[in-house]
């Protein structure tokens, strides 16, 4: 069925022009990338200080409540460029295991983000008001960074699986 | 030509003749050179934002840099190191390709913006360091800004002309 969708999507007129203009695939990734770096450096500034890395400089819920747009807005055109390259080429990406590992990886960070944003704007504390909250405030941090990794290798991944 | 036979005999090299000729190799070294230098656009851009006065307005220049640079320069040695050892396994098709020498130049262009300001544009940095910034250094921000940009759309342009 995903198949026949992705031969289907490939013969309409929006996906042969995308594939016939040979600037697309490329301007729409680095698109996509300049965002991904903006999306890490976001996630990776917030998890290095839940994590214990980095200290000092602003304030834990400051940092947080600065990444919240930024992330956001990031995740936003990432799916837009996302959608894009997969018109172009549906089979590249729908058929390919590695893109579906990523999907879930993606919908894992975004589900850590929001938990530390909403968490954060109940109470500014809420991450370091005990020794178990900072435990699982590291915790989350680690799966951020990695996770994060993650998305970036399977989405290089994908073009070789 | 001494240059063209000098990078033939570096892509025979056993190692970089590995790289070419692995199934995972070149992706694995790719991926680590793209997961670097996300990092390395990512922290340049925030203190290119704030000499911008577009982010971080509310804390000193000095800060935010000092926070960031070391995690850019961090980062920057291993995606030089994978793009050297990238390079390597098809040095011949690189050094012939546009966008290489595109983003090549562009990489001088942005060192060279680097050393002038960090040289030039932070002598008076007290007088503007919890402020807004000069023009001059609002300059460098944006000059570093649109070279990065350059540089990760002409890197991605060589994946699609090699």
């Amino acid at each position: 069925m995903v198949q026949e969708f992705c031969d289907w999507l490939s013969k309409t007129d929006v996906s042969v022009a995308f594939q016939s203009a040979n600037w697309f695939v490329p301007t729409v990734q680095t698109v996509h990338i300049i965002c991904i770096a903006i999306l890490l450096t976001s996630v990776y500034v917030v998890s290095f200080r839940l994590i214990g890395v980095t200290r000092g400089g602003q304030p834990l819920a400051m940092l947080v409540a600065k990444s919240t747009p930024w992330v956001w807005i990031t995740l936003c055109v990432l799916l837009g460029t996302g959608i894009l390259l997969t018109i172009t080429e549906p089979a590249r990406e729908l058929l390919n295991w590695v893109f579906r590992v990523k999907m879930l990886m993606v919908i894992a960070l975004a589900g850590i983000l929001l938990l530390v944003q909403m968490r954060m704007r109940r109470s500014p504390e809420y991450w370091t008001e005990s020794p178990t909250r900072r435990f699982a405030a590291r915790a989350i941090g680690i799966a951020a960074v990695i996770i994060g990794a993650g998305i970036v290798t399977a989405g290089r991944w994908i073009a070789y699986v | 030509m001494p240059l063209q036979q000098a990078l033939a005999r570096l892509q025979d090299l056993p190692f970089p003749t590995q790289i070419r000729e692995s199934d995972w190799l070149f992706p694995t070294i790719e991926t680590m050179h793209v997961f670097a230098l996300v990092l390395v656009v990512g922290t340049i851009m925030t203190v290119d934002l704030r000499l911008l006065g577009l982010a971080n307005r509310e804390r000193p220049y000095s800060q935010v840099a000092a926070e960031m640079l070391p995690w850019t320069w961090t980062a920057f040695a291993i995606a030089a190191l994978a793009g050297m050892l990238m390079f390597s396994s098809k040095a011949l098709t690189y050094y012939g390709n546009i966008p290489f020498r595109l983003k090549m130049i562009c990489l001088l262009l942005a060192a060279i913006n680097m050393a002038m300001f960090h040289w030039l544009g932070t002598r008076r940095l007290e007088a503007w360091d919890r402020g807004r910034p000069p023009r001059a250094a609002k300059f460098a921000g944006g000059a570093s800004l649109l070279l990065w940009i350059t540089i990760v759309a002409a890197g991605r342009w060589v994946g699609f002309t090699t």
